[in-house]
């Protein structure tokens, strides 16, 4: 099945589409919940694997998606990866974006099942959705 | 008012580890799954933790450095206990790797109480313990230092009402010297022997407190489905008494289905009794427990065989299959070559069980004995000894055949001296009368019963077994060539 049927590619195709107006450093947001989930599942390395791999098979459409030398902390990663969207138009940030995020859930599918997948998805996209709420809230 | 605590059970989900544990496991106890590396410890982790977790009672799964988690779930999910929908709503993962790198016991145990204390969890899993033990203690802190976080774990563990399992990777000589086998109130011990080729996994439950565990090693398999174990048959005192002095003799007889054969045997087989079967091959034995089965379709009681001797594709006659298909008679599978006497044990109680079954047929022990992993044919004996007072304390009444090869030089009736072990023994055997092989049959022994002393001739035709002429006329028949008496006496001899 291609990835582009399933459940979890519209999920993440909704919530792009949700936050269209939002800037690079925007992008960032769900990248860090999302690194938050897949750690305490799999551990810094684990995630750390992950995301070296998705950033290589991008980088074939996307060259200039290149991470830190040094990186090795999901938060220098991700700040890495925010210069990099703020290096280009956003159309074109956020293009590479959505092709990063479905090829490493194409990734993590494909060792621990699309099941368990979407859950870590739906968790950190839910968990930014309520801290969203809880700010305003406090707000 | 009773004013002792009442410690609930609560059901693993594994099928026979609740029998091993005494009834289940307690709850809020601390527990310690130990082995070497392969035996099924993780295997064994989650599917007690699929089985128990539920979203009002969930359960943590803290990993360490140990197997990679990538792996594990990826692995893990191919068990049918591994249901992904739970994930996040009952059962949550959490990687322990970072607190690790700062090596300290106290870090560690702050993760996993914060943890605790936000997610509230029933149970708690820490897989693999022994690498927080390692990592630790290679680095700054010794001995003292993990007693006290054992300590401080289990206790907070308890008060947080989770039930706790520690997985490890321990060695034997390990386990006495470990503050970890001290402080835990469970341990399953989880191994596995390679014997002349044939791999055995065993398991034990080396200690459960406030309960009685089954004692001893236990055989279990990780098949598709996962962990099954197969509590090893303890004989009771009842049961054994029961095995020795049939108390149940003549409160009914069990019909064999051969004109002429109940009443050489004192008026049928008593219930409850198994009965050994023994002759060369091609005497006949098979067709006698195929009458044997047939007769009990005919009476309403279900039947069950163990097939040793051939696969059930080539099952034995027309007639054997017919009651097979008619679901008179349930056939047990047999995977040739690595059983274990309980696991055989166990898919003919089940069978028993279900079907209400009232015929037990084991044919044969050879082909049995062959069918055994090595080391459990070296203790064949005394396994099957466990083995028929279990079926018999359940009330059925078995037949068993077994091959025996004619010597005509000394009287036999079991190759594995198992004769003792049969309430009741029919022997048949081949004879030469007048330059041709004819069979003989006689019965030798019904405990507790009167039952016919003849040797008597008999033939297999399409009809099954019919009985012939006693051989009162013959002297010598034991040693294959009786010889009339008539001739005796005409000689003087």
């Amino acid at each position: 099945m291609k990835s582009s049927d399933l459940f979890r590619d519209e999920l993440i195709k909704n919530y792009l589409d949700r936050y269209v107006d939002r800037d690079a450093g925007d992008l960032i947001i769900l990248w860090e919940r999302m690194a938050i989930q897949i750690i305490a599942l799999v551990g810094d390395g684990g995630f750390n694997s992950l995301y070296e791999r998705s950033l290589a098979l991008t980088q074939t459409t996307f060259p200039w998606l290149v991470d830190a030398p040094t990186a090795v902390q999901s938060a220098q990663r991700c700040a890495t990866l925010r210069l990099r969207f703020e290096e280009q138009l956003i159309a074109q940030a956020r293009a590479a974006n959505h092709q990063l995020l479905v090829t490493l859930t194409d990734l993590l599918a494909s060792l621990i099942g699309e099941r368990i997948t979407v859950v870590i998805l739906k968790m950190a996209m839910d968990s930014e959705h309520a801290e969203v709420n809880s700010t305003k809230e406090s707000n | 008012m009773n004013a002792k605590v009442n410690i609930r059970r609560l059901k693993t989900g594994v099928p026979g580890l609740d029998n091993l544990l005494g009834g289940g496991l307690p709850e809020f106890s601390f527990n310690l799954i130990a082995g070497s590396p392969g035996t099924g410890k993780t295997t064994l982790a989650h599917q007690i933790m699929f089985g128990l977790a539920t979203p009002a009672s969930p359960a943590l799964f803290f990993t360490v450095l140990g197997e990679p988690t990538l792996k594990m779930l990826r692995y893990q999910q191919q068990f049918p206990f591994f249901d992904a929908e739970k994930i996040n709503k009952s059962i949550r993962y959490f990687n322990l790797s970072i607190e690790l790198v700062e090596g300290n016991f106290d870090r560690v145990l702050k993760s996993i109480i914060e943890e605790v204390k936000k997610y509230q969890p029933g149970f708690v899993f820490v897989d693999s313990f022994r690498s927080i033990v390692h990592a630790i203690m290679d680095k700054t802190q010794g001995e003292a230092a993990l007693e006290r976080f054992v300590q401080q774990l289990g206790v907070h563990m308890a008060t947080w009402q989770a039930t706790t399992f520690l997985i490890g990777e321990y060695l034997v000589p390990e386990a006495g010297s470990s503050p970890v086998f001290t402080i835990a109130d469970g341990i399953v011990w989880m191994a596995q022997n390679l014997h002349r080729n044939s791999l055995v996994r065993k398991i034990q439950v080396v200690k459960i407190r406030g309960q009685e565990q089954a004692p001893g090693l236990h055989t279990f398999r990780i098949s598709d489905n996962g962990i099954q174990i197969y509590p090893r048959a303890i004989i009771n005192a009842g049961a054994s008494s029961d095995a020795a002095g049939k108390g149940n003799a003549g409160e009914g007889r069990v019909a064999m289905g051969i004109p002429g054969l109940d009443a050489m045997m004192g008026g049928g087989l008593p219930s409850g009794y198994s009965l050994l079967v023994v002759g060369p091959s091609g005497s006949g034995k098979t067709i006698l427990a195929t009458e044997f089965l047939t007769e009990g379709a005919k009476r309403g009681e279900t039947g069950v065989i163990a097939a040793f001797e051939k696969s059930p594709s080539q099952l034995l006659s027309n007639q054997l299959s017919a009651l097979i298909k008619s679901r008179q008679v349930g056939v047990i599978e047999t995977r040739a070559l690595d059983l274990s006497i309980d696991q055989t044990l166990h898919d003919l109680t089940e069978m028993i069980t279900r079907t209400n079954a009232k015929r037990v047929v084991i044919d044969s022990l050879s082909g049995f004995e062959l069918a055994l992993a090595p080391e459990f044919q070296e203790d064949f004996r005394a396994s099957l000894y466990r083995m028929i007072a279990e079926l018999t304390s359940i009330g059925v009444t078995i037949l068993m055949t077994s091959e025996l090869e004619d010597r005509y030089t000394d009287l036999r009736f079991s190759p594995f001296g198992s004769a003792f072990l049969a309430d009741a023994i029919i022997v048949q055997r081949y004879i030469e009368i007048n330059g041709e092989f004819k069979r003989a049959i006689s019965v030798v022994k019904v405990r507790g019963s009167q039952h016919s002393k003849q040797i008597r001739l008999f033939d297999i035709n399409d009809d099954g077994i019919v009985l012939g002429a006693p051989l009162s006329d013959y002297t010598g028949i034991m040693t294959g060539r009786p010889v009339p008496s008539s001739a005796n006496s005409r000689t003087g001899q």
